[in-house]
């Protein structure tokens, strides 16, 4: 069953003529990895901030668990039911890797007893340890930063996680490391992973690909 | 909680910022502390000072309707007189109606009239003079209304009670023997010491009062006590008498009882209305009116001459006034570009915040968090500076108005006398006549104010930091709501 579904989906900039996104349908299940490629402009990352909720769409339907994504509190949405991992990281850099994850934490009014414990448990989880979670992340590399953004798009425990190129600054070998994690949160977590990317080794890794030609 | 958190946080981190922030805020603080202390206490200060003064109502003649009722012309001369006497006097009973009045705390009156005596020589500078007019020293005419009051030697006052007798009051009269009879229904007076010396009277004498127009038409009182005048500014200088030497004192009894024994005796009769506050003057005014007061007669208070007293304080206080107000301008607006200065160099964080779904309200609230706090303490230092300096801040300004309004009124005093009356500082000086210009006042001049921070003035700048974060937020706030998270990380990226 889908989990998120996309069904003829059209978008255009408010100040543009031209559509970005053309009639796209896609589903998306549970427990699989999906890339989504295509070359440059051709709207992947236009697609996944509507698909994340950061944009609204005005033309066909997105449906999250049936529901229509517009007609739901969309914060909310981001801050329980997808977790988004940017290319750039987008972390806090004034604080530590811990604090970045419970901030998150705060922000989804997760209730557990010993946030910290948590987001140490996290950051275990991607590889990392308390040691590294302490430091600012401006003192961490780029593949740490991004597996303490991974460890904060998991710091709610959502159904959906969100990649926009998330080795596209990384070498190939951090970059497989950083897919493992991915791969490993759909088939052991059950997770629904939707990877924007324009790696063929990306692509290679997930269970689908649908490819996003311009303005189609 | 945790934006309150991420709020301290953030002061942390941008703390040259936030030391700025702080140091508009401490000043703002400071300069609405002294302000507001100051004004806050000069406000105490006279109403206090007008509390202490009672604000007294007396009826007066309106001259302006009366001149107005006037026919213009030389030929007109004896209507227009006509026309002045057929104007009703105020009769006793009027005044004990007004008096009644809810407005009115206490009130008292005067009676004066003009009688000669069977037993008292008037007291007179001149040997003997066929003329009809002689030197008389004790004219008291003025009044509800100013009519030609017979020609009597003696100037009789009648007085209604102990409150009404101002001049005991003020000191310028004082008894020598006897006393001022506490039975204002009582045939008694009193004389002044130069009249019974004159006169060979002492406390226990009967006095006979005559009508002047009728001399079958007599009264006697009995003399219960002996005055005597402080050499005051009012006495002519060159007088071998006192004012009052031919002023015999009674009370309004006395008078009363003259003046049914003779019909057409002119009297003056001066009320004097002590009001419950000066709020009350122009609902006194109306309900007087409205129980038939005379157009041509009017109410007149003390309150201007109360009022100059506080001149210098009141100048002070809009001083204070005007400079808060430039100050929460001026301090409101650099609040608000530098917050909005802030919010756009922290226009990424904002961006990673609504990405993961921080609303946009909440972080809002940080930022007024943020701000919150530094003006909050900002304020409490501020406060602490405003309570140190605002004493000695206050008496400087009033100081300086104080000399300024003094400089001003020895200019005045140059326009019309030179250096005449500075000068006169030898025995039987004269009052300065300009004495009550300008605020420097006859009174009681208030020369200091004291200003402290107390709960109030805490309060209201508690107020004022709510008020000045709220305004200086909106730049934030406003921006925020218009930022788009995915066009930040965009733009940043």
């Amino acid at each position: 069953m889908s989990i998120l579904e996309l069904k003829n989906v059209s978008y255009r900039y408010k100040d543009g003529n031209n559509y970005v996104l053309n009639n796209i349908s896609y589903s998306f299940d549970k427990g699989k990895t999906y890339a989504i490629r295509g070359r440059s402009g051709s709207g992947k990352t236009t697609l996944l901030s509507l698909i994340s909720g950061l944009e609204r769409y005005e033309e066909g339907n997105i449906l999250f668990n049936h529901m229509e994504l517009n007609h739901i509190d969309l914060d909310y949405y981001r801050n329980t039911n997808v977790g988004i991992v940017f290319q750039s990281f987008n972390l806090l850099p004034h604080l530590t890797a811990i604090e970045n994850i419970i901030l998150s934490m705060d922000i989804s009014k997760v209730h557990v007893p010993n946030k910290k414990k948590k987001a140490i448990e996290l950051l275990e989880k991607v590889g990392l340890n308390e040691e590294i979670g302490n430091r600012r992340v401006l003192k961490l590399s780029g593949g740490e930063q991004q597996r303490v953004a991974i460890a904060r798009s998991l710091s709610y425990d959502p159904e959906i996680i969100l990649a926009d190129e998330p080795t596209g600054n990384l070498d190939h070998e951090t970059e497989d490391e950083i897919m493992e994690i991915l791969i490993n949160l759909a088939h052991k977590e059950k997770k629904c992973v939707v990877i924007v990317t324009h790696s063929s080794n990306v692509a290679n890794q997930v269970d689908v690909i649908y490819e996003l030609k311009k303005n189609k | 909680m945790y934006l309150l958190k991420n709020a301290l946080v953030s002061i942390s981190r941008n703390r040259g910022r936030n030391i700025l922030i702080g140091i508009i805020i401490l000043v703002i603080a400071s300069s609405s502390s002294i302000s507001l202390s100051i004004r806050e206490s000069a406000s105490k200060l006279v109403t206090s000072y007008i509390d202490k003064y009672n604000i007294e109502a007396t009826i007066s003649m309106n001259r302006q309707n009366l001149i107005g009722s006037f026919e213009p012309g030389n030929n007109n001369f004896e209507n227009n007189i006509q026309k002045f006497n057929e104007i009703e006097s105020i009769t006793e009973e009027q005044i004990i109606d007004y008096g009644t009045s809810d407005y009115v705390k206490d009130y008292y009156y005067t009676y004066n009239l003009s009688m000669n005596s069977s037993t008292l020589e008037k007291a007179t500078e001149e040997i003997e003079s066929n003329s009809d007019f002689s030197f008389d020293k004790g004219g008291r005419f003025g009044g509800i209304k100013n009519e030609r009051m017979g020609q009597g030697d003696f100037t009789i006052l009648g007085y209604s009670s102990y409150q009404s007798m101002s001049d005991f009051i003020s000191g310028k009269y004082t008894i020598t023997q006897g006393e001022v009879s506490d039975d204002f229904t009582s045939d008694s007076c009193i004389l002044n010491e130069e009249l019974a010396t004159l006169n060979n009277i002492s406390v226990g004498d009967e006095v006979t009062l005559v009508d002047p127009n009728h001399e079958e038409s007599t009264y006697t009182v009995t003399v219960t006590g002996i005055f005597s005048e402080k050499d005051s500014s009012d006495n002519e200088p060159m007088s071998m008498f006192s004012n009052s030497v031919n002023t015999i004192i009674t009370n309004t009894h006395v008078i009363s009882e003259i003046i049914l024994g003779s019909e057409d005796i002119r009297t003056n009769l001066n009320p004097t209305f002590i009001l419950t506050g000066q709020d009350v003057i122009d609902s006194f005014t109306e309900e007087v009116k409205e129980k038939g007061l005379d157009d041509f007669y009017q109410i007149t208070t003390n309150l201007e001459t109360i009022e100059l007293g506080t001149k210098s304080i009141q100048n002070v206080s809009s001083f204070a006034t005007t400079f808060l107000i430039l100050t929460l301008i001026i301090g409101g607006v650099v609040l608000f570009i530098l917050n909005l200065i802030n919010v756009r160099e922290r226009k990424y964080e904002i961006g990673v915040l609504r990405t993961i779904g921080m609303k946009k309200q909440y972080v809002m609230i940080q930022f007024v968090f943020e701000l919150f706090i530094v003006s909050f303490v900002a304020l409490l230092l501020g406060a602490g500076i405003g309570s140190v300096s605002s004493l000695p801040v206050s008496n400087q300004l009033l100081k300086s108005e104080i000399n300024s309004s003094h400089l001003e009124q020895e200019n005045i005093e140059q326009n019309f006398k030179g250096d005449n009356f500075s000068k006169n500082d030898g025995p039987g000086r004269r009052e300065n006549p300009f004495s009550n210009m300008n605020g420097v006042m006859k009174l009681e001049e208030i020369t200091s104010i004291n200003a402290i921070v107390d709960f109030e003035i805490l309060m209201k700048l508690l107020g004022i930091g709510i008020l000045l974060t709220l305004v200086s937020s909106i730049s934030a706030t406003i921006a925020i709501s218009r930022f788009s998270p995915i066009t930040i990380l965009k733009e940043r990226s």
